[in-house]
């Protein structure tokens, strides 16, 4: 596993806490979905692994607690976790924003428009697709059509700007 | 009871051209009529593997093998699907001459 | 029509080159097949049968003669002399090299043309009424509409995966010629409550396997609210719609499974949710964009004089009298007609054109069009601003190229899928079959004789042909090893939408155009006067039509 973000490869600052695991005394952990309500009881700096099959509206109670929210990817065709990612940011969700699962480096832009902060990719992706294609990818498209949109430029408002 | 085998060769696109090509023993060719043909399980399977290797070298795309009769000599796809491939275009007169002709 | 201003421009350059750099990663091996199919397909790039094929977008079926110039260009330059206009009104080109199509693109960038979102599991090209700006009936112009949403939905980051294609359209009129109930999404331009415009929006429609008509989401949606209530939709759609089975992936199915009432409440939901304002057009925007599709300056014409003219021609060529009858439409503007160039001439495969053709239609709408072209969903063409004492010079025009076919909405103005001749996907032939009936019809005065009557065909079940919704529908099938067409009957694509129904066991190649003979001669037996196909249908049912296929059978 790699983790990418805006700026190339970074450290992942965020141990996975496996099926039948017990959760650390102290620090971080990413817990399943599952292991939710005995991780809000812990005093863990707390990151949560998201299904694609989640519905964004159920994890916005928890938002005060979380730190960084993981969401799975289990393809890189399966684009539920865009719709996660920019619905938990809709509504309100400040913290790390993370996409697991074997996405591509041309899907960047789409990700980080979406709202998520970081990528976390398997090995062989990694290895195929070098950081500076990560990078260049996504600033291949300098501004979108889209309002309302993370980190970029729109076409709309640059309209508007240009005619005030 | 087992399905008789029946012979085949092995076609796929070529990755930069995308026209329809074959496995010959000199690499892929565009004419079905130089392919390689397999006549056991083991000689199709053969094939098949170069196939995939080329597909993982990016030379060719989406190996197959296409059962074929020899009755002419040559191979002839037994599917008219595989048929109309290996003829490398439609079945009817096309454009531009196609097109005029019936204009 | 629209032009592209400076950020147009730079968004579809950067495009090009952003796909020039996946074909050398694809090429050097860091994009694998399977990552970089959903890339090209994206770009318009499929792989067919005998080669690659390339889709060009056509937004709403508008083209300027330059473009259709460059299209004539990109046929003889990297193709086989030809292009295929699509129901979908796009065109394609069946003979691109990978290698070549960044080349391409850049040619189309030229003249503000692109293939973005042809293809792939996202927001297709929108499609629009041909008529668009010029029917006399319309509310507003559905292009600026399609505009919006084709500006909206490139490259959308959320909505770029998704589990299916997802195909918009958008009419102005109350007589959809746009087909919008059959489509993901369809919009209707109404008169709302205080008579200013705003859309009914229709949700879940489709062909393929399991066909639907489309339902009534919102009855009327303010026009502001397009984009917002858009997300909201392709939201709930996106999260929610199935991604176990590629054929239950569409949204129609979800909108089947969970019911319209559920379906409705959830993106009603999402819509009092979010942002409106955040997603929402500015006003200017929309004012910008309005601005492009004003109708083009016509000048005035001495219509007596003109329409005078016109008659005493159609007096002395009887072609041409029929040609203006069948071909021609009502302008709003007085003294102008919209002229239909049939891409289907007797025995020809529906909706190609060669590079000379096209260059002929480029320059008849460049000096009689006021330089404007349409491409209709029933893969023809459309200039929609002829002045009527134009008219017969414009007929000897496209008659030199052979583009006078007085066929429009005829027995033989048949709408046929590529099939087996080109499709990696099909299970059996459907140009051959087309050609095989236009013969059986080609004779002028019987085509009119028996009048309006669309017959449609695809080559596999996923109905690219719209067979569903054709008058006729003819559906290609494989039956161990050989070709087997199945009929539908009574199938309709305009606002009184219906999916056709199934004659029974499917026919032979060879017995096609004997069965559609004898599905016609039995209509004509027993229509009443004045009496169209498709209403002798609803009244007579299925019934003679299955005595005369089956009895014996
Ligand atoms: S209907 Fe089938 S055969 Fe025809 S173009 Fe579509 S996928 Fe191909």
């Amino acid at each position: 596993m790699r983790i990418i973000d805006a700026t190339g490869p970074i450290d992942d600052l965020w141990p996975r806490i496996g099926a039948g695991e017990p959760l650390p005394e102290a620090g971080r952990a990413l817990v399943e979905r599952d292991r939710l309500g005995e991780a809000l009881a812990s005093g863990l700096e707390l990151g949560l692994h998201l299904p694609p099959d989640t519905e964004p509206a159920d994890i916005e109670p928890h938002f005060g607690r979380l730190a960084m929210i993981s969401v799975g990817f289990p393809s890189f065709a399966d684009g539920r976790g865009f719709s996660i990612g920019r619905s938990l940011r809709q509504r309100g969700f400040l913290g790390r924003l993370r996409a697991s699962g074997p996405v591509i480096a041309d899907q960047f832009a789409y990700l980080l428009e979406c709202g998520f902060d970081e990528v976390a990719i398997p090995e062989e992706v990694a290895r195929r697709q070098p950081p500076e294609s990560w990078l260049s990818q996504s600033a291949a498209i300098t501004f979108g059509y889209q309002r309302g949109i993370a980190g970029r430029g729109s076409i709309l408002d640059q309209r508007r700007a240009r005619h005030d | 009871m087992a399905k008789a085998f029946k012979p085949q060769v092995v076609t796929a696109n070529d990755l930069i051209e995308g026209d329809s090509v074959f496995l010959a023993r000199s690499g892929w060719v565009r004419d079905i009529a130089e392919a390689r043909v397999a006549r056991t399980a083991e000689e199709a399977d053969l094939l098949l593997e170069a196939g995939v290797v080329a597909e993982a070298e990016n030379t060719v795309v989406g190996p197959y093998l296409v059962e074929v009769g020899l009755e002419t000599g040559a191979p002839v796809p037994l599917l008219r699907r595989e048929r109309i491939r290996a003829e490398g275009g439609p079945t009817f007169a096309y454009a531009p001459e196609g097109i005029a002709r019936a204009a | 029509m629209y032009r592209y201003d400076e950020f147009d421009a730079a968004f579809v350059a950067e495009r090009t080159q952003q796909f020039r750099t996946q074909v050398k990663r694809r090429l050097a091996g860091e994009l694998t097949e399977a990552e970089f199919k959903p890339l090209r397909l994206m770009n318009g790039v499929y792989l067919q049968l005998h080669a690659y094929m390339l889709r060009i977008a056509i937004p709403y079926g508008t083209l300027r003669p330059d473009q259709m110039r460059m299209l004539a260009h990109i046929a003889e330059r990297w193709d086989r002399g030809y292009g295929h206009f699509t129901t979908r009104q796009n065109i394609q080109f069946n003979w691109p090299k990978l290698k070549d199509v960044p080349d391409i693109l850049d040619a189309l960038a030229s003249v503000e043309m692109h293939a973005i979102q042809t293809s792939g599991n996202c927001i297709r090209n929108t499609t629009s009424d041909p008529y668009a700006g010029v029917a006399p009936e319309e509310i507003e112009d559905p292009r600026i509409t399609a505009e919006l949403i084709r500006q909206w939905s490139s490259l959308h980051p959320e909505f770029t995966f998704l589990g299916r294609k997802f195909k918009i359209a958008v009419t102005g009129s109350e007589h959809d010629r746009a087909a919008i109930k059959i489509h993901d999404i369809g919009i209707q331009i109404v008169r709302g409550p205080d008579g200013a415009p705003g859309y009914r929006v229709l949700v879940g429609g489709g062909l393929g396997r399991s066909p639907f008509i489309a339902k009534e989401l919102r009855g009327f949606l303010p026009k502001a609210d397009l984009l917002p209530y858009l997300e909201a939709a392709l939201r709930v759609y996106n999260l929610h719609g199935r991604r176990d089975n590629k054929y239950k992936a569409r949204i129609k199915i979800l909108v089947h499974e969970l019911g319209i009432e559920e379906y409705a409440r959830q993106v009603e939901a999402e819509f009092a949710r979010m942002d409106r304002a955040a997603v929402a057009a500015p006003a200017e925007e929309v004012a910008r964009i309005a601005a492009y599709f004003a109708l083009p300056e016509l000048p005035a014409r001495d219509t007596e004089a003109d329409a005078a003219e016109t008659r005493r021609m159609a007096a002395m060529e009887p072609e041409f009298a029929a040609w203006l009858e069948q071909n021609t439409a009502p302008h709003r503007v007085p003294g102008y007609r919209a002229v239909t160039v049939s891409l289907k001439p007797i025995g020809g495969a529906p909706g190609d054109a060669t590079a000379e053709q096209m260059r002929v239609m480029a320059d008849v709408a460049e000096h009689h069009s006021a330089g404007e072209l349409r491409i209709t969903h029933e893969q023809n063409v459309v200039l929609p601003h002829v002045a009527e004492g134009a008219l017969f010079k414009v007929w000897r025009a496209l008659r030199a190229e052979g583009l006078d076919t007085a066929n429009k909405g005829l027995v033989t103005d048949i709408i046929a899928c590529p099939g087996l001749d080109y499709c990696a996907l099909a299970t059996a032939r459907s140009i051959p079959v087309a050609q095989d009936i236009a013969n059986r019809f080609a004779e002028p005065r019987r085509q009119r004789e028996i009048g309006p009557l669309s017959i449609k065909i695809s080559g596999c079940i996923n109905a690219c042909g719209h067979h569903h919704v054709g008058h006729i529908g003819i559906l290609g099938i494989d039956k161990a090893g050989v070709e087997s067409y199945q009929i539908t009957l009574g199938g309709d694509a305009t606002e009184t939408a219906s999916l056709g129904d199934r004659t029974g066991p499917g026919f032979g190649y060879d017995e096609v155009p004997g069965v559609i003979e004898r599905v016609v001669d039995t209509y004509i037996a027993l229509r009443e006067p004045g009496e169209t196909f498709l209403a002798a249908y609803r009244r007579l049912g299925m019934a003679p039509f299955k005595e005369a296929l089956y009895a014996d059978h």
